[in-house]
C-alpha cells in the first residue's frame, strides 16, 4: 500500500515536472524560422551608433562614436539614416577645458562636436530597453521618426557599439547590461520583420566576441575588439583634457576610413586585416558565419557608405497636363471635387460593412479563449470547473469564488480539529 | 480526546486499562496487535490540509498567471496557407471585336477558334499566369465578336451586340487619339454594361491606309487601325490583354517589393523639395500651391485606393550636390554622368526628411528639383550613351526622384547686392512637373513613358489626365493587394511565433482586436478580389496590413520586460515549497501510521476469530 501511494505520488510529480518543462520550453520549441531569402536588391544604408557609458573619465567611448560617425557621414550616409546614442554629454562637462568641443587625438586638429552633429538619443535616454525599441521598431507612437530605424528588406545596418563590457555583456549607464542573448533575439526579431539585408555588427569593448556568442540570424556579420579574456585598450591619454580620448580598436578602424573616400572600392577583408593584434594588444575577433558573401567581395561602403540605386527617368508624362494649367483651372478643381466625394462614399460603406461583421464575431473570440486556457491546466474536472467560470466571468471574480469556497473546508478543518 | 489516546507514544490511563486486560487474557503481544479500532481524525486533518493546499494550487496558478490576448493562432494558419496554395486572381473579361475581317472565309475559323487562339497566345505570353495578382487564375475568359461588314458572328455568351455601331467616322482617320478614345468608350460602354472588363478593337483597313496605329487607351480598352493580317490582329490583340492590360505593360513580370514604396500604415507624404544650390545668385520659388490644386489632386484622388497620400513642400536654400560636373564643349553645359548619380545627393547639406505629418511607420518619398548655382549652369545629365538626357533627372527607388532644373539664362546679375529672386514660370513649372509626375509613375513601378514596345508592335500608350489611366490602376491595385495580403500573411506568422516563444508575456487586448480586425480586413480583400472589385479590395488590404504592423509594432511586446517561467517558478517556490513539504510529509507519516494501526487491530480481530 505504501509502496503503490509513493508510485502515485511519483507519477504526479513526474506529471508535473513534465507539464513545467513543457510551459518552459515552448519559446524553445517555436523556433523562429528564417524568411526566405529572396535576392533582394540593396537599396538604402542605416546606421546605428551607441556609446553606453556616462561620466567624464569614459570621455574616450563618445569620442571613439563620434568619431564614427563622422566617418559615415563623410562616406554618405545621411543623418536621416544614423541613431545615436550617447550616453553622457562630453561636450559640455563641466571638467571639460574645451567647451563644446570633443577630439579624439590629442593634436586637436579635428573637433568632433563641430556642426551639425545630431544625437538622436541623448543621456538617460540611452537605456537597454531605448536600445532595444529602436533595434526591433517597437516605439510609442509619439517618438518622431528622426528617432527611428526605419529600414527594410533591402537595408545594410551597421550597428556599432563602445562601451564597458564582460563576458557576454555589455553595461549600459553603469546600471544595466545588454546581455549577449538579448541582442540577439532583438537581430532575430529584425531578421524576422525583413528590417535588414545585411547587418554589420561592431564592438569595442573588453571580451567583446563573447557578445556574438548568441547570434544566429543569416545576413549578420560581427566584429569585435577582443576575443574572451582579453581587455581593449585606450590608444592614448590627452594630457590637455586629462583623459584618454580614443580607443585602440577604434583608432585602427578610423585610421583605415581616414585612407577612403566615398568613391573607394576597398574591401571589408581588407579593413579586418588592417587591424594588427600588437597594435591593438587585444585580437580583433570576426564572426563571418553567419554571412553568405566572400568578405573579399564586399566594399566597407557598403555598411560605412551609401549606396543608392538610381535609375535614369526616360521621359516626361506629358499627357498629365494636357489642359490648359493656366487657364481652366477652376473648371478642372469643381469637377474633380465632386469624383473625390465620390469615392469617399464608396469607402466609408465599406468600412461599415467591415466593422459590423467584425462585431459579429465576439462570441468565437470566447470560446478561443476558453480553449487555451483549457489546454494550460491539467486536471480535468478542473478544466471543465474552471472553463465554465471563466467564460462567463471575470478572471477576478473567479478568484473570489475559489477563495470563498475554501472557507467551508477550513471551517470543517477547524471543526475537526477541536 | 480520543484519537490521542490511539497515539502509541503517550498512552492514556483507559488505554493502558484494556491492554493491560488484553495482556492478561492472551499472549502479551502488544507491538502486533491491539483491540481497538485505530481513529481516523488525525489523517483526516492531516489530509484536508494537504487537500486544501492541493485545491489551492490551481488558484495560484490563475492568479500568477498574466493576462493574454487569445490570438487566433489557427485562423492565421490557415489564412497563410491559404494564401501561399491558392493565390490570389481576380476575375477580368476579355473582349475583342475584329471589324473587317473575315476568318471563316480565308481560315475556316469561327468565333471560337478564334478566342482559343487568343487564349492560347496569351498563356504563352504570360507564362506564369498562376502568380498573385494575375487575372483569372491560367484560364481566361476570352469572347470574341468578328464583323465583316456582311456578316457577324461573336462566341456564345458574349454581351457585345453585333454587329458593333460605332458611327462611320472610323475609317475617316480625322479623329484625334482622345476623341477616338472617348468615343470607344461610348461605344463599348453601351455593349458591356458595366465596362469593367478590358476591349480590343481592331479595325481593318485598307492596304493605303499606311501604317497600323496601335493605341491602348485610357480607359479599358485598346483599338488596332490599319492593314494587318488576320494573324497579326491575334497576336497583337493576345499581346495587349497579357501584356498591358495585365502586367501594366512592364518587361518583368515578378513583383519587386523595393517598387511597393507604400508606408506599413497605408500613407505616402509626397515631400517636394526646390532646392537652391546657391541663393547669392539666384533665388527661385515657386507657386506650388496651384500645382497641388490643378495637377496633384486628380493624381492624389487616382491613387486614393493604393495609398493615403499627403503632400508637402518646402524650399530649401544652400544645398550644394555632393558629385562632380565638369565643362563639356560641345554640349556647352556642364555635364554630370549616370555614374555620379549615386553621389548626387548631399546628405550633408539636403534636409529634405523635416515632414512632421509624416508619422512613425509612414513612407515618405521625396521630389526633388535641384536649381544650379552659376558656376555650374546650365547643368546637363549624360547618359551612357552619350546623349543627353531630356528629362535631366532620375529616381532611386524606395526614396524619390530628382530633376535638375536650369534657369533659362545662364548669367548672373553682378551689380546688384540684393538676392535675385525669381520665380518659375507656371509653363516651366507644368514641365518639371510632368517630369516629376513620371518619377512618381517610376516609384509606383510603371512606366514613365507613353510607348510600349512589343513583340508584334509599338503600341502607344494614352495617358490620363489623373496621371493615372484606368487599367494601370487596376494593375497597380492588383499587386499593391498581393503585395499587401503577403506581407499582412508573414508579419502575422512572425507576430504568432514571437507571442509563443514568450510564454510570459502579457498580449493587451489592443493587438489581439487588431490581429483579429486584421484577418477580417484580410479576409475581405479576399472575398472583394474574387468579384473583381479593385479599389475595396485594395483599401481592406491596406488595413489589414496596417492592423497587422501595428500590432507587431506595438510598444508592449519587449523581450526584455518579461521573465521566464523558470523565474515565477524561482520567485514563488520559496514561499510554497517549506511548507508544502511539511505538510506532505505529515499527511504521508499519518497514512503510514493509520495503515500500521490498522494492521494490528486485523491481527488481534484474526486472532479473536481464531480464538472463539
Amino acid at each position: 500500500m505504501e509502496f503503490c501511494f509513493l508510485r502515485i505520488l511519483k507519477l504526479t510529480m513526474k506529471v508535473l515536472v513534465m507539464l513545467l518543462l513543457f510551459l518552459g520550453n515552448i519559446r524553445n520549441s517555436a523556433a523562429y524560422f528564417s524568411s526566405s531569402s529572396e535576392a533582394t536588391m540593396h537599396t538604402n544604408n542605416w546606421a546605428v551608433l551607441v556609446c553606453t557609458s556616462r561620466f567624464w573619465f569614459n570621455y574616450r567611448h563618445m569620442a571613439n562614436t563620434l568619431s564614427l560617425y563622422r566617418t559615415v557621414k563623410r562616406l554618405g550616409i545621411s543623418d536621416e539614416r544614423i541613431i545615436l546614442m550617447l550616453a553622457d554629454d562630453m561636450a559640455c562637462n563641466a571638467r571639460n577645458k574645451y567647451p563644446a568641443q570633443v577630439f579624439n587625438n590629442e593634436n586637436h586638429r579635428l573637433n568632433l562636436y563641430g556642426d551639425n552633429v545630431e544625437v538622436d538619443y541623448r543621456g538617460y535616454e540611452v537605456t537597454v530597453e531605448n536600445f532595444l525599441r529602436v533595434l526591433t521598431g517597437r516605439h510609442e507612437t509619439a517618438v518622431p521618426r528622426s528617432k527611428r530605424l526605419l529600414s527594410d528588406e533591402g537595408s545594410h545596418i551597421l550597428l556599432y557599439m563602445t562601451g564597458h563590457g564582460g563576458d557576454e555583456f555589455l553595461k549600459f549607464q553603469d546600471s544595466e547590461e545588454l546581455q549577449s542573448h538579448d541582442l540577439a533575439d532583438a537581430v532575430k526579431q529584425m531578421k524576422e520583420k525583413g528590417r535588414f539585408k545585411e547587418l554589420l555588427i561592431m564592438v569595442d569593448t573588453c571580451q567583446a566576441s563573447t557578445l556574438f556568442s548568441q547570434l544566429q540570424s543569416p545576413g549578420v556579420l560581427a566584429i569585435g575588439s577582443s576575443m574572451k579574456g582579453e581587455n581593449s585598450y585606450s590608444h592614448h591619454l590627452d594630457s590637455d583634457v586629462g583623459v584618454s580620448v580614443v580607443d585602440r580598436f577604434t583608432f585602427y578602424t578610423l585610421a583605415f576610413f581616414e585612407r577612403l573616400n566615398m568613391y573607394d572600392n576597398a574591401s571589408l577583408s581588407s579593413l579586418f586585416n588592417s587591424y594588427n593584434p600588437n597594435l591593438l594588444m587585444s585580437t580583433a575577433y570576426y564572426r563571418r558565419d553567419l554571412y553568405q558573401r566572400h568578405l573579399e567581395e564586399v566594399p566597407v561602403t557598403n555598411f560605412f557608405g551609401s549606396v543608392m540605386e538610381t535609375i535614369h527617368t526616360d521621359s516626361a508624362y506629358t499627357s498629365f497636363t494636357n489642359k490648359n494649367f493656366g487657364g481652366a483651372k477652376t473648371k478642372i478643381f469643381l469637377g474633380q471635387s465632386f469624383s473625390s466625394s465620390d469615392i469617399n462614399s464608396v469607402r466609408n460603406s465599406d468600412d461599415e460593412d467591415q466593422f459590423n461583421n467584425l462585431t459579429a464575431e465576439e462570441d468565437q473570440h470566447n470560446e478561443v479563449g476558453q480553449c487555451i486556457f483549457c489546454a494550460m491546466d491539467s486536471g480535468h474536472l478542473w478544466s471543465v470547473i474552471i472553463g465554465n467560470v471563466i467564460t462567463h466571468e471575470s478572471v477576478d471574480f473567479f478568484v473570489c469564488y475559489g477563495l470563498v469556497l475554501m472557507l467551508p473546508l477550513l471551517v470543517f478543518s477547524t471543526w475537526l480539529s477541536l | 480526546m480520543e484519537e490521542i489516546s490511539n497515539f502509541p507514544l503517550n498512552p492514556e490511563p483507559a488505554e493502558e486499562e484494556t491492554l493491560q486486560s488484553q495482556m492478561q487474557e492472551s499472549t502479551p503481544d502488544r507491538k502486533s496487535m491491539r483491540t481497538t479500532k485505530p481513529g481516523i481524525k488525525r489523517l483526516i486533518l492531516s489530509l484536508t490540509v494537504l487537500f486544501s493546499f492541493i485545491i489551492g494550487f490551481p488558484f495560484l496558478w490563475k492568479s500568477i498567471e498574466i493576462y493574454r490576448a487569445p490570438l487566433p493562432f489557427d485562423r492565421i494558419e490557415s489564412f497563410s496557407s491559404q494564401l501561399e496554395s491558392d493565390p490570389l486572381h481576380f476575375p477580368c473579361r476579355f473582349q475583342a471585336i475584329f471589324v473587317g475581317f473575315d476568318f471563316s472565309a480565308s481560315r475556316g475559323l469561327g468565333p471560337n477558334d478564334v478566342a482559343a487562339a487568343i487564349t492560347h497566345k496569351m498563356s504563352q505570353l504570360n507564362p506564369n499566369s498562376l502568380r498573385c495578382g494575375n487575372c483569372g487564375g491560367g484560364d481566361y475568359d476570352v469572347s470574341v465578336v468578328i464583323d465583316s461588314g456582311s456578316s457577324c458572328a461573336q462566341t456564345e455568351g458574349s454581351e457585345a451586340r453585333c454587329p458593333l455601331k460605332c458611327g462611320e467616322v472610323v475609317f475617316g482617320g480625322k479623329l484625334s487619339d482622345e476623341d477616338f478614345d472617348e468615343m470607344l468608350k461610348r461605344c463599348l460602354g453601351n455593349v458591356d454594361g458595366g465596362g469593367k472588363g478590358y476591349s480590343v478593337v481592331v479595325f481593318n483597313g485598307d492596304k493605303e491606309e499606311g501604317e497600323v496605329r496601335a493605341v491602348v487607351g485610357k480607359y479599358r480598352h485598346a483599338w488596332v487601325l490599319g492593314h494587318v493580317s488576320e494573324d497579326e490582329a491575334v497576336s497583337r490583340t493576345a499581346e495587349i490583354f497579357a501584356r498591358v492590360f495585365m502586367n501594366g505593360g512592364n518587361e518583368g513580370n515578378s513583383i519587386r517589393s523595393e517598387f511597393m514604396p507604400v508606408g506599413a500604415d497605408g500613407r505616402i507624404v509626397l515631400s517636394f523639395s526646390l532646392l537652391n544650390a546657391e541663393p547669392q545668385d539666384w533665388i527661385y520659388d515657386w507657386s506650388f500651391h496651384e500645382i497641388d490644386k490643378t495637377l496633384l489632386q486628380p493624381v492624389i484622388q487616382a491613387l486614393q485606393p493604393i495609398a493615403n497620400i499627403t503632400v508637402e513642400s518646402q524650399v530649401l536654400y544652400y544645398t550644394p550636390k555632393s558629385s562632380f560636373s565638369y565643362w563639356d564643349d560641345i554640349h556647352g553645359s556642364h555635364i554630370f554622368s549616370t555614374k555620379d548619380l549615386p553621389f548626387f545627393l548631399n546628405s550633408n547639406e539636403w534636409h529634405l526628411d523635416t515632414s512632421v505629418a509624416a508619422g512613425g511607420r509612414s513612407k515618405v518619398l521625396q521630389l526633388v528639383v535641384y536649381i544650379p548655382s552659376a558656376k555650374e549652369c546650365p547643368l546637363q545629365l549624360e547618359l551612357p550613351n552619350g546623349d543627353l538626357s531630356k528629362t535631366n533627372g532620375f529616381i532611386s527607388p524606395m526614396w524619390g526622384g530628382v530633376v535638375v532644373w536650369n534657369p533659362e539664362s545662364c548669367v548672373k546679375d553682378l551689380e546688384s547686392k540684393d538676392p535675385d529672386r525669381r520665380v518659375i514660370s507656371p509653363q516651366n513649372l507644368q514641365k518639371l512637373f510632368e517630369v516629376l509626375m513620371g518619377q512618381l509613375r517610376q516609384l509606383l513601378g510603371l512606366k514613365s513613358d507613353n510607348l510600349y514596345v512589343g513583340q508584334s508592335g509599338a503600341y502607344i500608350l494614352l495617358g490620363s489626365e489623373r496621371g493615372f489611366t484606368e487599367w494601370e490602376l487596376d494593375v497597380l491595385s492588383g499587386k499593391h493587394v498581393c503585395f499587401n495580403l503577403h506581407s499582412c500573411a508573414t508579419t502575422l506568422g512572425s507576430l504568432s511565433r514571437l507571442v509563443q516563444s514568450l510564454p510570459r508575456m502579457i498580449i493587451i487586448d489592443e493587438i489581439g482586436k487588431q490581429v483579429k480586425f486584421s484577418l477580417e480586413a484580410a479576409k475581405f480583400a479576399q472575398s472583394y478580389a474574387s468579384t473583381g472589385i479593385y479599389n475595396a479590395s485594395a483599401v481592406s488590404s491596406r488595413q489589414a496590413r496596417s492592423l497587422v504592423e501595428n500590432a507587431f509594432f506595438h510598444p508592449s511586446i519587449m523581450s526584455i520586460s518579461y521573465y521566464s517561467f523558470e523565474h515565477c517558478f524561482a520567485i514563488y517556490s520559496p514561499f510554497f515549497l517549506p511548507v508544502t513539504m511539511h505538510v506532505i510529509l505529515a499527511a504521508l507519516r499519518e497514512w503510514k501510521r493509520y495503515k500500521q494501526e490498522n494492521r494490528k487491530y486485523l491481527a488481534w480481530k484474526a486472532k479473536e476469530r481464531i480464538v472463539s
